[in-house]
C-alpha cells in the first residue's frame, strides 16, 4: 500500500511540475533565441567572435552601419559625414541620441570609443586600428578623425560592432563592470545576463529610432545542442533558433508552424594548398587539382544542395563580387593528364580535416574519392580545429578545408588577408606573386568606386588564374522561426536587425 | 566518539590529492595541441596580437614557472582569470555550481528511487520470471549513451508528450525541479542499472541471513521482515557504491548538461576544453576533484553513522 501511494505521490508531483513549466509563459512581445553558445563579454574591443557580434549590435550602435542588403554603408549614430580631398580627415556629424542611462551621446564619446580600441591593452583590434592618427570632437556633435595615412577602406571598419560608440563615463568609471553590464545606445539594453543560459535584453526607450522597434524585448538563449535547439523551436518553447544544420532543413521546412529563413552570407568555403610543398609550388598541379574537384557534388551531398558552387574568393553578394569569373569544368581525365605532364603522376597529399565537423568530415571522403579519379592518393588526418590552426600557421599540411566570413562591407580586409601577402603568409597558403601583392595595395588606396571596382575584378581573375586556393561553396544563414514571427533576418555580415522583427 | 575519527586525520590526505590533480590537469590541458590566443583572435589573427594575448596571460613563460604562479594564486583562493571571458574564473563558475549539484543530488534520489523498488521485487523473487526480467531491462540501461537516451526522453515526455520542458533551467525551485526531471532521470537510468544488481545481491543475502529466519521463526510476516531486517542492510553497500561511482556521476552531467542546456560546470568546461581557456579547465577540474574527495568522506561517515559494525 505505502507503495502505491508513493507511485501516485510521485505522478501528482511530476503534474505538478509540468504545469508550473507551461505557466512559465513568455511575455508578449519577447522574442526567444536560441544559439549554441553564450556570449563572452558585453566589453565589444575585448571580442572576435561572432556570439557577440550579434549581440552588441542590438546593444550598442556605431556611427556608420551597413545596410540589409550588405552592400552600403548608411548612417547610424552619424547622421552624415565628409572625407577631405587627401582622404586623411573624416569628419563625422553625429545625431542626437541618448544612452540607455539618459546621458547624451557625444562626440567625445565617439573619439573616447575609437582611440580606445586602438589603446587599451586588453583589445583584440590594435593592429586594425593603428591607422587612426588622432580622434578629437571639434564641438559636441562633430567628431574628426585623422588617419596616419589614405585607407578607403577606413570608413567600412567604422561599422564593425567592435567600435561601437561608448559612454565614455560609464567606461571608465568601472571597465569590467561594463564588461557585464553595460550601457548603450541601442535598440535594446540589457536588463539580465544570467551567465550560460541566457542574455535577456529590453526594449531600449532612449533609442533615437525607438518608435520603429516593436518587440518588448529579446532572449538569447544558449542551447548547445543542435537537436535540442531545434526541438525547443519545433515545439514552440523559442521563437526562433540560429545556425540550422544543413541536414535539419528539408525536414523544418515541411513543419507549417515553421519558417526557415535563409539570409545570403559572405561565407565562402574554400580548399587550402600549401604552395611550398614540392609539385603543389606548380601552377599547372593546382590548376590540375581544381580541375579533379566536383564542386556541384559536394555541394549537393555536405550541403544537401543549400549551399552554391564558388567561383571567386569574393563571395556572391558581397561588394565587387565578380559574377563572370572562371569556373574550371570537373574533368578529371584532364587533370590526370596535366598532373602527368608536370610530373606529378603519383602525388600523394596530406589533408587536414577539422573533427567533429559534419560538413567538413564529409567533404574530405568526398575530395579524397574524386582526387583519386585523378590519380591522387590523398591522407586524411583528423585532428581538433584548435590544432588544425597551428598546423595550417606552421605549414605542416598540403591541403585542406577552411571558410571565411567577412565582417566588414569592403573586400578589403579578406584581400589583404589572402592574397596581400601580409602578416600570415596568405591565409596559410605561402602563396606569392608581387603583381598581386602590388594590386592589393592601390586598391586599397583608390578612391573612385570605378576604377576600384576594375582592380577587384581583376584580382579576382588573377587569384583564379594563380589558383591561389580551389573555391568551393558559398553557404547562407540557415535560421528557423515560429510562423508568427516576421522580419527576422540577418545582412550578409551577420547583423540581426532585431529593430525590425515582429512577434504577432 | 573514536570511531569518527577519521574525519580528522582525513583532510590531511587532502592536500596531497589535490596538488596532484592540479598538477596533472595544469599539464594535460597544455599538452593538448592548440593556442587559446588563437581561438580567441580567430581567423584574422596576427602573430603580434597573439605574443600580446600570451604575454597578457602568461602563457608566454616556462611551463613550471606557471605552474608555480598557479600554485601562489591557488595559495591566495585565486584561479586567474578566464581567456575567453576575461573574467575571473571563480566569478564564472560561482554561478554554474548549483544547476550541476542540483542534477547530481536529483539523479541520484532518482536512481535510488528506481533502483531500491526494483531490487526489492527482484530478490523476493529469486529465480522468477519478473526477476530475469528486472535483471534484463536493468542491461538495457547500461547499454544506452546517454545523449543519446537524453535525446529520446525529450522526444517522448517534451515532444509528444509534453509533460517537461524540452531544456533549459529556469529560476524559480518549482520550474527549476520540471527542468531537472528529464536529465536526472537520463543520468538515474544508467546509475540505477548499477545500484540495482548490487542492491539485488545484498538483499538476497540478507533474507538468506540468520537474522531473518530468526524473526520469520518468531512468526513476523515477510513484509516485516524484508522492510526491518534486509531493506537496512542494504543501505551501507548503496551509500558506499554512489561514492565510488560519483567520479563518473560528475562524467556524465557533462554530456547531460550539453544536451539538455542546463547551464552548469559540465557546459562550461566542454566550451572550455575547445577553446583551451586553461584557467578554466584547471578550476573546474579541481572542483570535481575536491568534490569527489568530500563526496568519498561523506560516505564513509555515512556509513560509519548506519552501521556500528563498520570501524574505519
Amino acid at each position: 500500500m505505502k507503495r502505491h501511494l508513493k507511485k501516485a505521490g510521485l505522478a501528482a508531483f511530476a503534474a505538478l511540475l509540468s504545469l508550473s513549466a507551461s505557466h512559465a509563459a513568455f511575455a508578449a512581445g519577447v522574442l526567444t533565441i536560441g544559439r549554441n553558445e553564450d556570449s563572452t563579454t558585453f566589453d565589444p574591443i575585448k571580442s572576435a567572435q561572432n556570439v557577440d557580434n550579434w549581440v552588441f549590435s542590438n546593444v550598442f550602435d556605431v556611427l556608420v552601419r551597413v545596410d540589409r542588403s550588405g552592400s552600403k554603408l548608411v548612417p547610424g549614430l552619424a547622421e552624415s559625414w565628409t572625407i577631405s580631398e587627401d582622404g586623411l580627415t573624416y569628419t563625422f556629424k553625429l545625431r542626437d541620441a541618448t544612452f540607455s542611462d539618459g546621458s547624451p551621446v557625444t562626440a567625445e564619446d565617439a573619439a573616447f570609443s575609437l582611440l580606445r580600441i586602438r589603446d587599451d591593452k586588453g583589445s583584440l583590434w590594435s593592429d586594425s586600428f593603428k591607422i587612426v592618427d588622432t580622434a578629437t570632437a571639434a564641438d559636441p556633435k562633430t567628431l574628426v578623425v585623422k588617419l596616419k595615412s589614405k585607407s578607403v577602406p577606413f570608413l567600412a571598419m567604422m561599422a564593425l560592432p567592435n567600435v561601437s560608440v561608448l559612454p565614455k563615463k560609464a567606461v571608465e568609471a568601472d571597465p569590467d563592470g561594463f564588461a557585464q553590464k553595460p550601457v548603450g545606445s541601442g535598440a535594446f539594453s540589457v536588463a539580465e545576463w544570467r551567465r550560460g543560459d541566457r542574455i535577456i535584453l529590453k526594449k531600449n526607450p532612449r533609442y533615437w529610432d525607438a518608435g520603429h522597434v516593436s518587440l518588448d524585448g529579446v532572449e538569447w538563449i544558449v542551447i548547445p545542442d543542435d537537436n535540442t535547439r531545434m526541438l525547443n523551436v519545433q515545439t514552440g518553447q523559442i521563437d526562433a533558433a540560429i545556425t540550422v544544420p544543413f541536414s535539419r532543413v528539408s525536414e523544418l521546412k515541411k513543419d507549417p508552424n515553421l519558417v526557415v529563413e535563409m539570409d545570403p552570407s559572405t561565407r565562402e568555403d574554400h580548399l587550402l594548398i600549401n604552395h611550398e610543398h614540392g609539385a603543389l609550388a606548380k601552377k599547372e598541379v593546382r590548376e590540375a587539382l581544381d580541375l579533379a574537384i566536383d564542386k556541384k557534388a559536394i555541394v549537393d551531398a555536405a550541403t544537401f544542395g543549400i549551399g552554391e558552387v564558388a567561383y571567386s574568393y569574393i563571395p556572391k553578394g558581397a561588394l565587387y563580387h565578380y559574377a563572370q569569373n572562371l569556373q574550371r569544368p570537373y574533368d578529371p581525365a584532364k587533370a590526370r593528364e596535366m598532373l602527368k605532364a608536370a610530373g606529378a603522376s603519383d602525388l600523394t597529399l596530406k589533408y587536414i580535416v577539422n573533427a567533429g565537423k559534419e560538413t567538413d568530415e564529409q567533404i574530405a571522403v568526398l575530395i579524397q574519392q574524386q582526387l583519386a579519379q585523378a590519380g591522387v592518393k590523398v591522407d586524411l588526418q583528423k585532428v581538433d580545429p584548435s590544432q588544425s590552426w597551428d598546423m595550417l600557421v606552421n605549414g605542416d599540411y598540403d591541403i585542406s578545408v577552411m571558410y571565411w566570413t567577412n565582417d566588414i562591407l569592403d573586400p578589403d580586409q579578406k584581400t589583404t588577408f589572402v592574397l596581400g601577402h601580409d602578416t600570415n603568409l596568405n591565409y596559410m597558403t605561402r602563396y606569392k606573386n608581387e603583381e598581386v601583392k602590388a594590386l592589393v595595395e592601390a586598391a586599397r588606396l583608390e578612391t573612385d568606386p570605378a576604377k576600384r571596382e576594375a582592380m577587384y575584378v581583376q584580382l579576382q581573375k588573377m587569384a583564379k588564374g594563380d589558383v591561389n586556393w580551389i573555391d568551393l561553396y558559398y553557404s547562407p544563414y540557415v535560421n528557423v522561426t515560429r510562423k508568427n514571427i516576421e522580419g527576422f533576418y540577418q545582412n550578409p555580415l551577420g547583423r540581426f536587425f532585431l529593430e525590425d522583427t515582429v512577434k504577432n | 566518539m573514536h570511531r569518527y575519527r577519521f574525519i580528522l586525520t582525513r583532510p590531511l590526505q587532502f592536500l596531497p590529492v589535490v596538488l596532484g590533480v592540479s598538477l596533472i590537469t595544469f599539464v594535460l590541458v597544455r599538452l593538448i595541441p592548440g593556442d587559446p590566443a588563437r581561438v580567441l583572435l580567430g581567423a584574422r589573427a596576427t602573430p603580434t596580437a597573439i605574443a600580446n594575448i600570451r604575454a597578457q596571460y602568461g602563457l608566454d613563460e616556462p611551463i613550471w614557472l606557471q605552474y608555480l604562479y598557479f600554485l601562489r594564486n591557488l595559495a591566495h583562493g585565486e584561479m586567474g582569470t578566464s581567456i575567453v571571458f576575461r573574467i575571473d574564473v571563480l566569478d564564472l563558475i560561482v554561478t554554474r555550481i548549483e544547476p550541476t549539484v542540483a542534477l547530481v543530488l536529483a539523479s541520484v534520489l532518482l536512481s535510488v528511487l528506481i533502483a531500491v523498488p526494483l531490487a526489492a521485487l527482484a530478490a523476493r523473487n529469486r529465480g522468477r520470471p519478473v526477476d530475469h526480467l528486472v535483471r534484463i531491462v536493468s542491461t538495457f540501461g547500461i547499454g544506452f549513451p546517454p545523449f543519446w537516451l537524453g535525446l529520446m526522453l525529450i522526444l517522448f515526455l517534451a515532444v509528444q508528450v509534453p509533460l517537461f520542458p524540452v531544456s533549459g533551467y529556469g529560476t524559480s525551485v518549482g520550474e527549476k525541479l520540471a527542468h531537472l526531471v528529464l536529465p536526472a532521470l537520463t543520468v538515474a537510468l544508467s546509475l540505477s542499472t548499477v545500484l540495482l544488481r548490487s542492491l539485488r545481491a545484498a538483499m538476497i543475502e540478507g533474507l538468506k541471513s540468520d537474522v531473518a529466519t530468526a524473526a520469520r521463526a518468531r512468526g513476523m510476516p515477510e513484509g516485516v521482515v524484508f522492510w526491518r531486517h534486509v531493506l537496512p542492510n542494504a543501505v551501507a553497500p548503496t551509500i558506499n557504491l554512489l561514492a565510488v561511482n560519483v567520479g563518473w556521476l560528475i562524467g556524465s552531467t557533462v554530456v547531460v548538461e550539453s544536451v539538455f542546456a542546463l547551464p552548469g560546470m559540465g557546459q562550461l568546461l566542454v566550451r572550455a576544453i575547445f577553446s583551451r581557456d586553461y584557467m578554466v579547465v584547471q578550476a573546474i577540474a579541481m572542483v570535481f576533484a575536491c568534490a569527489t574527495v568530500l563526496v568519498n568522506l561523506a560516505a564513509d561517515i555515512a556509513t560509519v553513522a548506519v552501521d556500528p559494525r563498520v570501524k574505519l
